[in-house]
């Protein structure tokens, strides 16, 4: 097992070097000079001189050759400096401190949410299928895969501003610091995010337990005289877990993703706002680290829902 | 607290509970009273000094303000935020908000006059006023401010420095007393003084930081001191307690609440999580108006905010005037208007902001060809205009740049498209690109046609607009205009000091601009403004113009 992780996160390395020169050379790529304008509402947009322009890059660091420019991101983040955002001047390890528990909540409830409902819901449509009740869950879970999750938290902050004047917090509140705030602020997204990856493994369990619910073993249980409660539970919901599993883990990160365009439909001030902004100002530096972050997260999940198999099927064995 | 106890003098006796009961019970009667009748603040009366425009205003509270509370530093001169710093600051002089910025008033000046020649302008300064650091204020740091802005340092990027481009020299008489030499005349010169961007540093905090003040929240003058700032979430703001001028601010405190979304801000006013908003979206504007028993809005010219096409005037065939004119005539100002009406409300304007003195009336301008709603007319004259630049079939290809705004790409561009095809046959390819990238092709001049925002004035005045915008060679000038009669007409509009000779020099120029057509002007915008109804001294009612500014006037009815 341990060496199955080692091996694992040793695997990793070489895709996180690849995220990181990706993500340098698409924001050098990519056109759109962060420096050219000066801009503020209101006060519109000074142009800045060559000579502004030149004085500005310099005591940002960007008149050095690209390579160097790589090479001091990738030792400071190794040293554990993820640098400063260039517009607010704010150390980017900071930004993640602050904004990274709301979003992290938020697809953590999404994903608790996604399994509270989906996995009942695929459940009972492959033990009765082909019922009425099945057919009504197929109708509602394709209904939600099909709409867009910014679109349910357009509606829910609309919805509620018309009926209730009432709109979800747009400022910061922890869990630890103030329960009933962060509960309101992050409810909305995590329902947004939530009933769409709900609809998503509604579907996955369903399928899943049917192609269990057919093997020899399920049958033997039946044969043994088990009752179905127990069939159902210990034999076939554990085995068709994998499937489940290996979508939470994917979805996890889909839903870090997802969250840029919620957080901004519900004005959440998470990580995924502050990503949807410093793409707007092309703030170079908070946009590579921010798509790193991402990337590692996305990366490490999969390690957990990889390592994670041998628990529910012990028949997989890590060498 | 032990030793009272051991000494036994704190015993509660009978005698001694009856006594303190009876205390309270009196102190907290008598504090009920008072709360219930409080003495309001004294009236405003004092006319040249900034004041809430309503009688008896009441102090204390925190006022949540909501809108685009982010810097991206703090030096105001080099381009930072100026309507969140500017809480903290003064200038020398402010547009009055007890009636609606329409009269400038003193700030840290006390008085000032101009000189017959009106070439010099000298200020009186206030005494006895304090940086929040304790550092005194005097002539020195109006000097050293106004210095670096006209005459910055290497490297510094002074984005102010143009508009004051007519300064000779800026020296201090004495100790309070400041005067500006000017090359010429300039009739809005006293006006260039009163946008919340024209702050005054302290010298001692520029000098201490190099003369950049990128970095440093520097200690202004202001009615409001810095407390706090989380980064692209809110500033916080307290009362400065010794402030030079007692009667202001009227609240406590100031939270500057980040919500860059207009739609955001809206539902932020009427959900009660913020308290003003100086700009929210049009559809949370609409709902304000159905709740006039929580909120109130209303609508005023936004000075510094249009929507034009830039034409290129180097680029064949649009340097011919008769081709631009055309286009000027032929597409229908009233139709894009409409089309834009569900995104945000823009005016029919003619060539500066409806909120100007100068500007034509809209009775006016509706009769103008060009302006008038009935094309036929227009449309006429405008395809005779392309058949003499000899383009009469139309013309191909055109490279129409947009911003993948939504608004822009999605309706407003679309519709020029249409509205060009279908009246002079000028087909254009639309290129979308990010917001952020338009600045260098306009730097460029890689483009025939162009939406944009940029067209505007920093100040009330169109003078400083023009000059950036239409006059050669001018630094916002993106439609590459350049016309040596207009330029001389300009010259002649910014050192007149005669305003009813001005207006009519301005009506001249318009009409100069109408048969030259630099660019499209479709018009300036409206702006949308929502309060909570506990929220008073804005006098957003009375207002002028749009101006996001200082909140020290504000005060909370709760």
């Amino acid at each position: 097992m341990r060496k199955y992780l080692v091996q694992r996160l040793l695997i990793a390395i070489p895709t996180i070097v690849g995220v990181t020169v990706l993500i340098f050379v698409a924001m050098r790529v990519l056109p759109g000079d962060p420096l050219s304008a000066i801009s503020g509402e209101g006060g519109g947009t000074y142009v800045l001189s060559q000579e502004q322009l030149q004085a500005a890059r310099k005591s940002l660091g960007l008149d050095r050759p690209y390579v160097v420019q790589y090479l001091d991101w990738v030792g400071d983040i190794l040293r554990g400096d993820l640098g400063k955002s260039f517009w607010r001047g704010e150390p980017i390890r900071e930004v993640i401190a602050r904004r990274a528990p709301i979003t992290g909540q938020i697809a953590l409830m999404a994903v608790i949410l996604s399994w509270i409902i989906g996995l009942p819901v695929g459940l009972i449509g492959a033990l009765w299928r082909n019922s009425w009740t099945d057919y009504a869950f197929r109708l509602v879970v394709t209904l939600f895969m099909a709409i867009p999750s910014f679109w349910v938290g357009l509606m829910i902050v609309l919805s509620l501003v018309l009926t209730l004047t009432w709109r979800p917090p747009l400022t910061i509140a922890y869990l630890w610091d103030d329960p009933v705030r962060n509960l309101q602020m992050t409810a909305g997204p995590a329902l947004a995010l939530g009933v769409a990856l709900a609809a998503m493994m509604a579907r996955i369990t369903r399928s899943s337990v049917l192609e269990v619910l057919g093997e020899d073993y399920v049958r033997t249980a039946r044969a043994k005289g088990l009752r179905e409660r127990i069939v159902v539970w210990r034999h076939a919901l554990v085995n068709a877990m994998l499937p489940i599993l290996t979508v939470t883990g994917t979805a996890l990160g889909a839903l870090l993703g997802g969250s840029v365009a919620v957080e901004r439909a519900f004005g959440v001030p998470g990580l995924g706002l502050a990503l949807v902004f410093a793409v707007a100002e092309r703030d170079w530096m908070l946009i590579q680290n921010l798509v790193l972050l991402y990337g590692v997260i996305f990366i490490f999940v999969n390690l957990v829902v990889d390592v994670s198999y041998g628990w529910f099927d012990p028949r997989i064995r890590y060498q | 607290m032990s030793q009272r106890r051991l000494n036994g003098s704190d015993k509660v006796n009978r005698r001694r509970f009856l006594k303190t009961a009876a205390g309270t019970t009196a102190g907290a009667a008598l504090t009920a009273w008072s709360l219930k009748h409080a003495k309001p603040a004294k009236a405003a009366v004092r006319s040249d000094r900034a004041r809430a425009a309503e009688p008896n205003p009441k102090r204390g509270g925190v006022l949540k303000w909501a809108g685009p509370a982010e810097v991206a530093h703090f030096d105001v001169h080099q381009g930072a935020f100026r309507f969140i710093l500017g809480q903290m600051y003064n200038n020398l002089v402010r547009f009055n908000p007890a009636d609606g910025l329409k009269t400038i008033i003193p700030d840290l000046a006390e008085s000032w006059k101009t000189s017959p020649d009106g070439k010099t302008y000298s200020f009186k300064l206030r005494d006895g006023v304090k940086f929040h650091d304790g550092t005194p204020f005097s002539s020195a740091d109006v000097v050293a401010t106004f210095s670096r802005i006209i005459f910055p340092p290497a490297g510094m990027a002074s984005i102010y420095k143009d508009q004051f481009a007519a300064v000779a020299k800026v020296e201090a008489i004495d100790r309070l007393n400041v005067r500006f030499i000017l090359k010429e005349p300039q009739p809005y010169f006293l006006e260039l003084f009163t946008p919340s961007s024209m702050i005054i540093y302290s010298k001692k905090a520029l000098d201490e930081n190099n003369q950049d003040l990128r970095k440093v929240i520097a200690p202004g003058t202001g009615a409001f001191m810095f407390k706090e700032r989380k980064v692209a979430e809110k500033w916080v703001m307290v009362r400065n307690p010794t402030y030079w001028d007692p009667e202001i601010p009227y609240v406590d405190g100031l939270e500057m609440l980040h919500i860059p979304a207009w739609t955001d801000r809206g539902t932020a006013v009427l959900t009660g999580q913020a308290d003003y908003s100086p700009n929210v979206s049009l559809e949370t504007h609409a709902e304000g108006l159905k709740r006039k028993d929580i909120v109130g809005t209303v609508r005023y010219p936004g000075e510094f905010n249009s929507y034009q096409v830039f034409i290129n005037n180097e680029r064949k065939p649009f340097n011919d005037p008769r081709v631009r004119r055309a286009i000027n005539l032929a597409v229908s100002r009233q139709n894009l208007i409409k089309a834009f009406g569900t995104q945000e409300p823009i005016m029919l304007t003619r060539w500066m902001s409806h909120a100007s003195e100068f500007a034509s009336t809209l009775k006016e301008i509706e009769t103008i060809p060009g302006y008038r709603a009935d094309k036929t007319a227009d449309i006429a004259e405008a395809k005779k205009l392309m058949a003499d630049a000899g383009v009469a079939d139309g013309i191909k290809n055109v490279d129409f740049v947009s911003a993948s705004v939504a608004p822009h790409a999605e309706i407003l561009a679309p519709a020029f498209q249409d509205e060009l095809k279908r009246t002079l046959g000028i087909e254009t390819k639309i290129r979308v690109m990010e917001r952020a990238l338009l600045i260098e092709e306009l730097k460029k001049g890689t483009f025939d046609m162009m939406v944009n925002t940029e067209f505007r004035s920093p100040i009330g005045d169109p003078g400083p607009g023009w000059e950036m915008c239409l006059k050669t060679g001018g630094s916002l000038n993106f439609s590459r205009y350049a016309n040596a009669e207009f330029d001389k007409l300009l010259k002649q509009i910014n050192s007149e000091t005669n305003k009813a000779k001005r207006k009519q020099l301005f009506a001249h120029g318009m009409t100069v601009l109408d048969q030259t057509a630099p660019l499209y002007l479709i018009g300036f915008t409206d702006h949308l403004p929502m309060w909570r109804n506990t929220v008073k001294g804005h006098n957003s009612e009375a207002r002028g113009f749009s101006e996001l500014g200082r909140v020290d006037t504000f005060w909370l009815d709760r």
